[in-house]
């Protein structure tokens, strides 16, 4: 009987101990820098001594909000941009593979294989190819192909084109697996139902993968708008991102309290953007498949 | 003379060096139930396929009400399936699966509504439009399945192996609710299955396939009780086959001689048409009588002698395995009728059988391994 | 004697002393998070150093005649340096292995420098309660903010000047009594180097003499600037003819202005990767760092890159040394600091890195004895009379609210 009541117990608290270690993990390295992220956005610090002061400075937000909305809009609009062309890239791209592609593991490698480089090497090997002389370019020009002054570098167009580069992984993969997910007899039961290969791909394909492109769409668009790397090794003098700002602010101004309001606005802004854009797909939709 | 709904006119299917399907011809007549049975990979469930648009033939023609559809894409095909897996579009709720093919048709929105819930009620699911399939029972979902196909009022229903999943009493509640439906609604249903029990209890013709080709193509009684081959003899239930010679042929009888010596008379008209000297003499298990070896025979029984092995009593009859002649065990079901002392295992005994009960098959070549399972 | 036979890979290690501290951190890439949480967790942990420390500037404090009277010799060192910055042969250091010979002093070489701000840092919490930091010696350069930081919190130990022989005798005018160390009070230099004008002569025909160039519209969308906030308002102000090192929050104000106006032109405003930018030619002028166009078109194939001190001066920064405060063996390292200045100890140091020699004197002993009339009669090594009127120095920031006001007022250039 003792034994009995034991082992219940032990089951009660196996899912609890089984969760903790990620608690513990999220509470210490999430949750704790998030506090005091969003506690240092209201004081005040020297930046020499890096005495912080805590006295309730609300109007850090709205300031930086005011100083650096180019720099937001700027963010949004590039990690939006790159996250539609990586979506329309990898959509055909993932739908071959699932379920057209006999070799899926190797082409699935090979998607994956640019992760296997570190994402600033990445980066500066576009930044080589593309580069005002350089092999693509240069070769162009040389051809007369492309006016002299022609350049790709520093332009929003190379920042977008590095980020949904380096960010093309985190969108097929998502939307990889929700295709694959899917059974081909579902579209043939498409077809066999009148639906033409246009519209099974619409009624049926498409609202199957949804999950996946909101998968997509978080991985990809998230921090991509969080990024700093691509418009400082892509970018021009007017291609910054708030990435690149708080990167500076934190880590060479010292400017914490700046530097975490800006933070926090960000993540609002994906948080709200998030939340309204999963109203619009359907959370309850995405609940059931995700 | 009904009209020819469905016709495969010599279809070959090729998936690289295997042939699925190998020069198949049939017609499938309006309105009626026909099933094609047969062991995995002999080619039913490709051929359905063809006939559904989902496999291009590398041969030959199929034929919808008389026209060509072989190059059609499924859904230009006046046929709708019901799929093994049932491939209902788990994102969307019972009604929007039903439908769905009046939707891609462009039906009218009252005569979608007044037409789903016809084929709900029909198939019994009266208040589940809001469902989504992933909470349904699986009976549920083949139900859900079938109203998809049905509302559409297809020329030809299909059906890959409809009720596989299911368990036994639920299989043997659709296979007469399917028939039912069938009867109601007068369409034309091509039925894919590997049970024998389940395409001789719905069919009014069945097609017992092998290797791409139908062995034989008849109504069940028929199939049943004169099978054509050694293989369809074997799939269609429990059979008892002796090795023979063919002998004489008098008076509309053919003598066989068994390898044990001992003769078999068969009625001449039930003698395969294409037959040679070596063939298998066949019987059922429900068709013989067991007796104790003493007893005398009835007149014009055929007859063998063995020894009773095993006998099971399962209620409403009993089942016997008896050594036979040449040490082929043969099987016996006598009904329970309660009358008399069964033998008992050890026991020598005599199975008689009416000679118009016996069946004449040539040798095939031994079954494959695969085919062996089913 | 000379070993020069080191690779390309070295030289250039050799010509970054000064990573900036965004190229570390861009270097660490995405796990500089974790860097940052630590700096502002141990920003929220302290109450902040207001005052100078007091025990410094007491008479028989640390660093008064009468503490430097008590240190006794431990016959022990522990140094922090930038990595490929002294005498390397085989894996040992010649002058060091001379040094312990002479003097009974082994020396613990490290190279953890990759970046001022973020070795300092590291060191700070140590620094903050008044811990030993485990060097005896760092190298800090004058024109980012930490080694101000240290000096003006009490956490360097004043120099014994009784001990400064060599230095008083060899030390070049650039490195004695610098702006950021009046007197040398504390520091005394390690190599110093220029922030100049780098071009490519492939497409720049015209000699390039003045700063003015890098206004130049001609050159529109091929001019390199440096988005570092000390070296982009130090060239402004340059360009605008005011000695940074005298300037006034006015003079910021109107370089910031004339930066300004050069934005449309600039390409992009780097940091080290500026040098990469122009050797693919994605640019074709520069600010840039004397050592990085030195190299590369010495020693890596890039001959039509040339570096030019402009008419109106060029950023002239040193490396230095520091003792932080509690450091366990002051005597060994005050012995060792004016040890490097020796002519001979200087020359085999010079000609193993190529920086500005801070020691003139050792320029004939590279030439005569070390044989290599390159590094010797290079003016980047030992600058001439024209080229140290021409070396500028960095305007050192008084108060935190100074440097608030500088990065205030350059940093929107660069980030905007």
């Amino acid at each position: 009987m003792e034994r009995r009541r034991g082992t219940r117990k032990g089951k009660r608290l196996a899912p609890y101990l089984l969760g903790a270690p990620a608690a513990i993990w999220l509470g210490v390295f999430f949750l704790v820098p998030l506090v005091t992220m969003m506690s240092l956005s209201l004081q005040r610090c020297d930046s020499v001594t890096l005495a912080c002061r805590m006295i309730w400075h609300f109007g850090e937000f709205p300031e930086q909000v005011s100083q650096f909305r180019p720099f937001f809009m700027r963010s949004l609009y590039y990690a939006g941009s790159a996250t539609v062309i990586d979506l329309l890239v990898s959509f055909p791209i993932a739908y071959w593979i699932a379920f057209r592609a006999k070799r899926k593991n190797f082409f699935l490698l090979m998607l994956l294989l640019p992760f296997f480089v570190s994402f600033v090497i990445r980066t500066i090997s576009w930044q080589f190819l593309l580069s005002d002389q350089g092999i693509l370019l240069g070769t162009l020009k040389n051809l007369h192909l492309l006016p002299e002054n022609f350049h790709v570098l520093a332009t929003g167009t190379a920042v977008i084109a590095g980020i949904a580069y380096n960010f093309l992984p985190f969108t097929a993969l998502p939307l990889y697996v929700s295709l694959e997910r899917i059974d081909p007899h579902v579209l043939e039961a498409a077809h066999d139902l009148y639906a033409s290969r246009r519209a099974a791909f619409a009624k049926v394909t498409i609202p199957l993968a949804v999950p996946g492109i909101f998968a997509a769409f978080l991985l990809t668009f998230v921090p991509g708008a969080g990024d700093y790397l691509n418009a400082q090794i892509l970018g021009g003098t007017s291609n910054g991102m708030i990435g690149n700002v708080i990167q500076n602010k934190f880590l060479v101004f010292f400017d914490y309290p700046a530097a975490s309001a800006l933070s926090a606005i960000l993540m609002g802004v994906m948080l709200i953007g998030i939340a309204a854009y999963a109203k619009v797909l359907g959370s309850r939709t995405i609940e059931e498949y995700i | 003379m009904p009209e020819v709904d469905v016709r495969l006119e010599r279809v070959t299917k090729e998936f690289g060096d295997t042939v699925a399907v190998d020069d198949l011809s049939v017609d499938i007549t309006e309105g009626e139930f026909f099933s094609m049975l047969g062991p995995s990979g002999c080619g039913k469930t490709t051929t359905l396929r063809m006939i559904g648009g989902f496999e291009d033939p590398t041969y030959g023609t199929v034929y919808l009400g008389g026209r060509d559809v072989t190059d059609d894409p499924p859904y230009r095909r006046d046929v709708n399936t019901v799929f093994q897996s049932y491939a209902l579009f788990p994102h969307l709720n019972v009604f929007d699966n039903v439908a769905f093919g009046l939707r891609r048709k462009k039906v009218g929105k009252e005569e979608i509504q007044r037409r789903v819930q016809e084929v709900m009620h029909l198939v019994d699911l009266r208040g589940f439009g809001e469902r989504k399939p992933g909470q349904m029972s699986g009976g549920q979902q083949q139900r859900v399945a079938l109203a998809r196909a049905l509302v559409n009022s297809p020329k030809v229903l299909l059906l890959d192996e409809p009720l596989g999943a299911l368990d036994l009493k639920l299989r043997k509640q659709m296979q007469l609710e399917l028939k039912r439906i069938q009867q109601e609604v007068g369409i034309t249903f091509i039925y894919v299955t590997h049970d024998q029990e389940e395409a001789m209890t719905m069919s009014d013709r069945l097609a017992v396939m092998r290797r791409g080709r139908i062995e034989q193509l008849g109504e069940p009684e028929e199939v049943y009780d004169n099978p054509a081959t050694e293989f369809v003899a074997g799939f269609l239930g429990a059979s008892n086959l002796l090795d023979g010679e063919i002998g004489s042929h008098q008076d509309g009888i053919t003598t066989i001689k068994l390898s044990t010596g001992s003769t078999v008379l068969v009625p001449s008209d039930r003698m395969p048409p294409d037959v040679e000297t070596q063939v298998k003499v066949g019987v059922r298990p429900e068709k013989i009588t067991i007796r104790n070896d003493s007893e005398d025979l009835p007149a014009g029984y055929n007859s063998v002698s063995g020894l009773l092995r095993v006998a099971t009593y399962i209620g409403v009859s009993h089942q016997y395995k008896i050594d036979g002649p040449g040490g082929t065990e043969l099987t016996v079901y006598v009904q329970n009728l309660g009358a008399v002392t069964p033998p008992a295992p050890g026991e020598k005994v005599s199975l008689a059988w009416r000679p118009e009960h016996t069946f004449v098959v040539k040798p095939s070549a031994s079954l494959s391994e695969e085919e062996e399972e089913e | 004697m000379t070993d020069r036979n080191f690779d390309p890979a070295l030289w250039r290690g050799l010509t970054e002393p000064r990573y900036s501290r965004r190229q570390f951190m861009r270097a660490a890439g995405i796990g500089a998070g974790g860097l940052s949480l630590a700096a502002i967790l141990a920003a929220c942990g302290t109450k902040g150093i207001s005052a100078v420390n007091p025990t410094a500037s007491q008479s028989g404090g640390v660093g008064s005649t009468d503490w430097w009277s008590k240190q006794t010799q431990h016959n022990t060192l522990n140094f922090a340096n930038w990595p490929y910055y002294i005498d390397t042969s085989h894996g040992k250091h010649p002058t060091l292995d001379a040094f312990e010979k002479a003097t009974g002093i082994h020396v613990n070489y490290t190279e953890p420098i990759n970046d001022n701000v973020s070795f300092f840092a590291k060191i700070r919490p140590q620094l903050q309660a008044g811990n030993d930091t485990g060097y005896d010696i760092v190298v800090l350069t004058n024109s980012d903010p930490p080694l101000g930081q240290m000096i003006t919190f009490g956490w360097a130990i004043p120099l014994d000047q009784s001990k400064m022989v060599n230095f008083y005798q060899y030390a070049s005018d650039l490195v004695k009594n610098p702006s950021w160390d009046p007197g040398n009070k504390y520091t005394m230099a390690w190599q110093s180097g220029y922030t100049c004008i780098g071009y490519n002569t492939k497409y720049i025909k015209e000699d390039i003499t003045s700063i003015q160039s890098l206004f130049d519209p001609k050159y529109k969308g091929k001019i390199g600037m440096f988005g570092i906030a000390s070296e982009l308002g130090s060239f402004g102000l340059l360009a605008n003819g005011v000695d940074p090192a005298t300037s006034t929050p006015d003079d910021w104000k109107a370089a910031a202005a004339k930066l300004q106006s050069q934005k449309p032109l600039v390409r992009q405003y780097y940091d080290q990767d500026y040098i990469k930018a122009l050797k693919n030619e994605d640019i074709w002028i520069s600010m840039a760092w004397s050592g990085d166009i030195f190299q590369a078109s010495a020693y890596q194939g890039y001959d039509t890159l040339k570096a030019v001190i402009p008419d109106e001066g060029a950023m002239f920064w040193t490396d230095n040394m520091v003792m932080p405060l509690n450091a366990q063996n002051p005597l060994d390292a005050m012995t060792y600091m004016d040890s490097v200045y020796d002519p001979h100890t200087q020359a085999l140091i010079e000609d193993y890195n190529a920086y500005v020699c801070p020691v003139p004197a050792a320029r004939e002993i590279i030439l005569k004895q070390l044989k290599d009339p390159t590094i010797a009669n290079s003016p980047t090594v030992f600058p001439d009379a024209a080229m140290v009127a021409r070396s500028k120095s960095y305007y050192q920031w008084k108060t935190s609210q100074e440097l608030d006001e500088w990065n205030n007022t350059f940093v929107p250039i660069f980030q905007g």
